[in-house]
């Protein structure tokens, strides 16, 4: 049973007997304008309850443990110093913060603009390939988005380790480059491109399989059209594909920018757990403040100004996001 | 092999036969080559974990490398399995993980179609708090969280994890389907109704199938967040036969280093049931050319 | 939707199936509620040697019958913020293993429950290694009762020593050095070849020269800490040590020596400095090759004194209290349960670690697997026991500066005047 046939089931039935229906129900107009007026809060009540409750708290102290001196000392005491904005000071003084988020903002840049292409480009594949074919690629994809993040970072040092790399000696078999005995990590950019490539790599099955959901409700009627009016695959994209499918792109950049944004576990663990300054990313240095040298004060001040600089990155996003379907 | 399209609703027909010029086979073989190569590319990690799985131990790491394994063995299989609590962690894991996929979806369902049918005072707030909570990195929450949760008496609780993960994965996911939702035209389900659907008839029988694809996306999302979570789990959870199966994937790593064949071992064990799960809704994800939506 | 019910259908059976089928391990039927129960957090490695656990949860409970006593294993990875957690949230448990670099951080801001006057009363508390019992002491009063230690020695093939013409194990720095200029003029051919497998940033073995020729790395003068590495002697060790290194080592001069025991196993490397437990990783049949076992072997790393052995770092684990502990007798006893001499010498015997006291040497000594790591143990050092030391490790200092020194990056003087500023400046912070 397809879903147009279900549809048509519908459509097709004889308006006779399915007319009569709403018009014979007598309810008072103002019973029912207040119960459309509550609807919405009705259903965004539970979730609403759900997120306020549990992230409330942990959020109002997030903000208060950032204009506090606290560390191990405090903690244990249950009680923190108030020193006013001197962790914020002493964040926006610091040189190596600033370059730490010039280097996440680079990285997630990079990161974002490789997943959204590489994501769409395996979308429009899925959707021109036969059965099988498709089924077996999307079914790769989900395994490699099954993979905890865990082992999937031991994979990848592997891949690339300066004795056993798989990927140091295909480059060496291949004479691209010698890299017989290389140590991937000892230049940051180099670093920083495995890194990338396995999150983007973590990344694309879940962008690709919902560009092909969002693309299923294409109308093919459209497409088909403006094939026969001579469009090449290009433009059918640009002119036809993209446009409908907007909401899902904000919703997917936006989310992803705010994702790799926040990139921490993969760089923890690649650098096994004790990376160099070269490698922070500002959730790194959050995390190294608040619980190696723990400084949670200082710690939570770098998450507030992390917060802050990514709504302001995706201010743009998130006002379209707001209008979005505001227009109905 | 013919193709079915629709010209409009309730009216279908039958294209004949395209011949299959030897454009169209070169353009078939052209692309699935190309999927064949990225099916290789993506999947030679989740390969090179495989096999690893299977490899004695003088095989993992190797000067050369080693494609498949010279004595393939079950030994990091059984050896996975019998450490300690690895039943319970598996039942933990798959309570949590259903549970949270089920409320997420419900609940952020609901509010998705708060958010997309609806114009009500408070609608913009909300939806920039969708948004901001996502933004705020975990690790900075940790001991606030775990504070809050001890003064609700959830710490070791599976219930505690699961409203924790539910908070994560339900911005995301309401966010998710309020696009999905918004991408069905009104024009569909109104035309429902003036045929005699009650607005409840037309939800049922219009919206839900029309956004399955994104109900399905969301709750594989949903599934591998809750599934694959460390870091809380781990901390909020201490008793052992409470663990799950994350933090039993860590502790393959003691002071004497890392047990390679049987991390990867318990890695694809751990892996298994999200492609078990993905295999049975995988059919929901419009694999047909045949649902075509029709807009206005 | 359909396919959704399935879905849930096949979850549930999952759950289910497990539990029906009774493959359920006899630990994880929940323990029965007693009117009091003690928390333990030890780590991972005790999955090694549940015996011993056992057997003190038996000592204790028969002490005191009414308490329920339940051990919860930690992973290494994170379980500092597990703790830290705990503390903030009034859930901290009641005895802790900390691996002994970790205790200073907690003794200084008053974490952990001052022991001092239980002391005497732990078993074998006078011929405690000293490595250890320093570490869990803080401002002459104790907190921490050494666990276990691991002592470093240097592993060898013996195949490869006898082809090499090396006829008896050094017994002092020169003699090892003739013995592997001896083994990479036999097999340096070979470009994966290493005669001591030595990777950059292995600070653990490289600062035991340092200590050999009686430098430091840092030292507590006058109230504050200096750095110590730009001494004479440091810097003597240290050009010693470069010298070797560039002679002998093939490996990764940047790299860390997480993976050094599966290279052993690839079988192109004759000796590498590994703890003692190293011996199983490189002969298990699931993370090295068991035919290695017949030709391995161990002996102590000779100091550049000729007879002596090189001071080994003394890494292991101490058991702390949480000051946050409600009945710290009960902790105590507890402890003293899992540290009695039979304790301490099953652990040493069965999972083959050093024991926290010189009285059961002797138990490793008739091992030929263990002795010579107990005999390296007689010799130890440990790093500056600063509550900012963690600090020193997170900045790196000593891996870059060992880098820098052996990719020739920075000269020996400029690269420990550096570190020992740096160390200064961070451990008086």
């Amino acid at each position: 049973m397809t879903r147009g046939a279900a549809g048509a089931d519908l459509l097709t039935a004889p308006n006779g007997s399915g007319l009569a229906a709403p018009l014979a129900r007598r309810r008072p107009a103002f019973r029912r304008r207040v119960v459309r007026a509550a609807a919405p809060y009705a259903l965004l009540t539970p979730a609403a309850v759900v997120i306020t409750g549990v992230l409330a708290y942990p959020l109002y102290k997030l903000v208060r443990l950032s204009f506090q001196k606290y560390g191990l000392f405090e903690l244990v005491r249950h009680k923190g110093e108030d020193i006013r904005f001197a962790n914020y000071t002493h964040i926006l003084h610091d040189s190596l913060f600033w370059h730490v988020v010039a280097r996440t903002v680079l990285f997630a840049a990079v990161n974002v603009g490789l997943t959204i292409v590489l994501g769409t480009l395996i979308a429009l594949l899925l959707e021109r390939l036969g059965r099988t074919m498709r089924v077996l690629l999307t079914t790769g994809l989900v395994c490699v988005w099954a993979i905890p993040v865990v082992v999937s970072v031991a994979v990848f040092q592997w891949m690339v380790d300066f004795q056993f790399g798989v990927v140091n000696w295909l480059l060496t078999q291949l004479h691209i480059v010698d890299y017989q005995h290389h140590n991937w990590f000892t230049n940051p950019w180099q670093g920083f491109a495995v890194i990338t490539a396995l999150i983007v790599w973590g990344a694309i099955p879940f962008v690709a399989i919902t560009i092909y959901a969002g693309l299923a409700q294409l109308p093919r009627e459209l497409v088909e059209a403006a094939e026969v009016d001579g469009a090449n695959a290009w433009r059918v994209f640009w002119n036809i594909t993209l446009p409908v499918l907007k909401p899902i792109f904000v919703i997917l950049i936006s989310l992803s920018i705010i994702w790799d944004f926040q990139v921490f576990i993969q760089v923890w663990l690649m650098l096994g757990t004790t990376p160099s300054e070269d490698y922070y990313l500002m959730s790194v240095y959050s995390f190294v403040e608040s619980f190696k040298i723990s400084e949670y004060g200082l710690g939570s001040a770098i998450a507030v100004v992390m917060v802050l600089i990514m709504l302001s990155v995706t201010f743009v996003y998130v006002r379209q996001m707001v209008r979005i379907g505001e227009a109905d | 092999m013919s193709s079915t399209t629709q010209l409009a609703p309730g009216v279908a027909i039958n294209l004949p036969k395209r011949r299959r010029s030897r454009r169209h086979l070169a353009h078939r073989a052209a692309l699935n080559a190309t999927a064949a190569v990225v099916l290789v590319v993506m999947l030679f990690p989740v390969y090179w974990m495989v096999s690893t799985a299977f490899k004695p131990g003088k095989d993992i790491l190797t000067l050369t490398p080693t494609w498949l394994p010279s004595a393939p063995t079950l030994a990091n299989f059984t050896d996975a399995i019998n450490r300690p609590f690895f039943w319970s962690d598996v039942k933990n894991s798959l309570i949590i993980v259903s549970t949270v996929v089920a409320m997420s979806l419900v609940l952020a369902f609901l509010a998705a179609l708060a958010l997309a049918k609806f114009r009500f005072y408070g609608r913009s707030a909300f939806i920039v708090m969708i948004i901001g909570v996502q933004m705020v990195p975990l690790n900075a929450l940790i001991i606030p969280l775990y504070i809050l949760l001890s003064g609700a008496h959830q710490v070791d609780k599976l219930s505690g994890v699961i409203i924790t993960y539910l908070t994560f994965v339900l911005p995301f996911a309401v966010w998710t389907l309020r696009g999905f939702v918004l991408g069905v035209p009104k024009e569909l389900e109104e035309a429902a109704m003036v045929d005699g659907c009650t607005r409840f008839g037309a939800f049922l029988r219009i919206l839900v199938p029309l956004v399955a694809p994104g109900l399905v996306a969301t709750s594989i999302f949903a599934f591998i967040q809750a599934w694959n979570e460390y870091l809380i789990a781990y901390v909020m959870l201490n008793s052992p036969e409470k663990q799950t199966l994350t933090v039993w994937l860590a502790s393959f790593t003691t002071v004497r280093g890392t047990e390679w064949g049987p991390l990867m071992a318990g890695a694809t064990l751990t892996a298994l049931p999200v492609v078990v799960f993905f295999l049975f809704v995988q059919r929901r994800v419009a694999f047909g050319l045949t649902a075509g939506a029709v807009r206005g | 939707m359909r396919y959704l019910t399935a879905a849930a259908l096949a979850l549930a059976l999952a759950i289910a199936a497990p539990t029906a089928s009774g493959r359920t391990n006899a630990a994880d039927a929940p323990t029965a509620t007693s009117a009091t129960t003690l928390r333990v957090w030890l780590m991972t490695d005790a999955n090694g040697w549940m015996d011993v656990v056992n057997a003190a949860n038996a000592t204790f409970k028969a002490q005191h019958s009414g308490v329920d006593v339940k051990v919860e294993i930690q992973t290494w990875g994170d379980h500092l913020t597990k703790f830290d957690a705990a503390l903030a949230g009034n859930n901290a448990p009641d005895v802790v293993e900390f691996g002994n670099t970790e205790l200073a951080k907690y003794m200084a801001a008053g974490a952990l429950a001052d022991l001092t006057r239980y002391k005497a009363g732990f078993p074998n508390s006078k011929t405690w290694l000293q490595g250890l019992a320093d570490a869990g002491t803080y401002r002459g009063k104790f907190y921490g009762v050494p666990y276990y230690a691991g002592a470093r020695g240097v592993f060898y093939r013996k195949d490869f020593y006898k082809a090499a013409g090396i006829t008896s194990l050094p017994t002092s720095l020169d003699a090892f050095s003739k013995d592997m200029a001896k083994l990479m003029k036999k097999y340096g051919k070979d470009s994966n070849f290493s005669a001591l497998y030595f990777p950059g940033q292995y600070w653990y073995a490289a600062m035991s020269f340092v200590y050999d020729y009686g430098g430091a790395i840092a030292r507590f003068k006058k109230g504050k800490w200096v750095g110590t590495l730009d001494s004479s002697l440091s810097q003597k060790a240290l050009t010693r040590l470069k010298a070797l290194v560039r002679a002998s080592s093939r490996a990764d001069r940047t790299g860390k020596e997480d993976t050094q025991d599966e290279v052993f196993a690839q079988g192109h490397v004759a000796s590498l400095i590994g703890n003692g437990w190293e011996w199983g990783v490189i002969t298990d049949p699931k993370t090295g090759n068991p035919a290695l076992d017949a030709q391995l072997g161990a002996y102590p790393m000779p100091s550049h004194i000729k007879g002596k052995v090189m001071p080994t770092f003394l890494g292991g684990s101490n058991l702390a209290v949480p000051v946050t502990a409600s009945d710290k007798q009960l902790a105590v006893d507890w402890i003293k349960a899992f540290t009695s001499t039979s304790s301490m010498r099953q652990l040493a015997s069965g999972a083959g670690v050093i024991a926290n006291t010189t009285v059961l040497a002797n138990v490793n000594a008739s091992k030929p697997k263990l002795a010579p790591f107990a005999r390296a143990a007689a010799r130890s050092w440990f790093v500056p026991n600063s509550p900012n030391w963690v600090q020193v490790e997170n900045a790196k200092v000593l891996q870059n500066m060992l880098v820098a020194i052996f990719t020739g990056r920075k000269s020996i003087p400029a690269a420990t005047k550096s570190a020992s500023k740096q160390i200064t400046s961070i451990l008086n912070s």
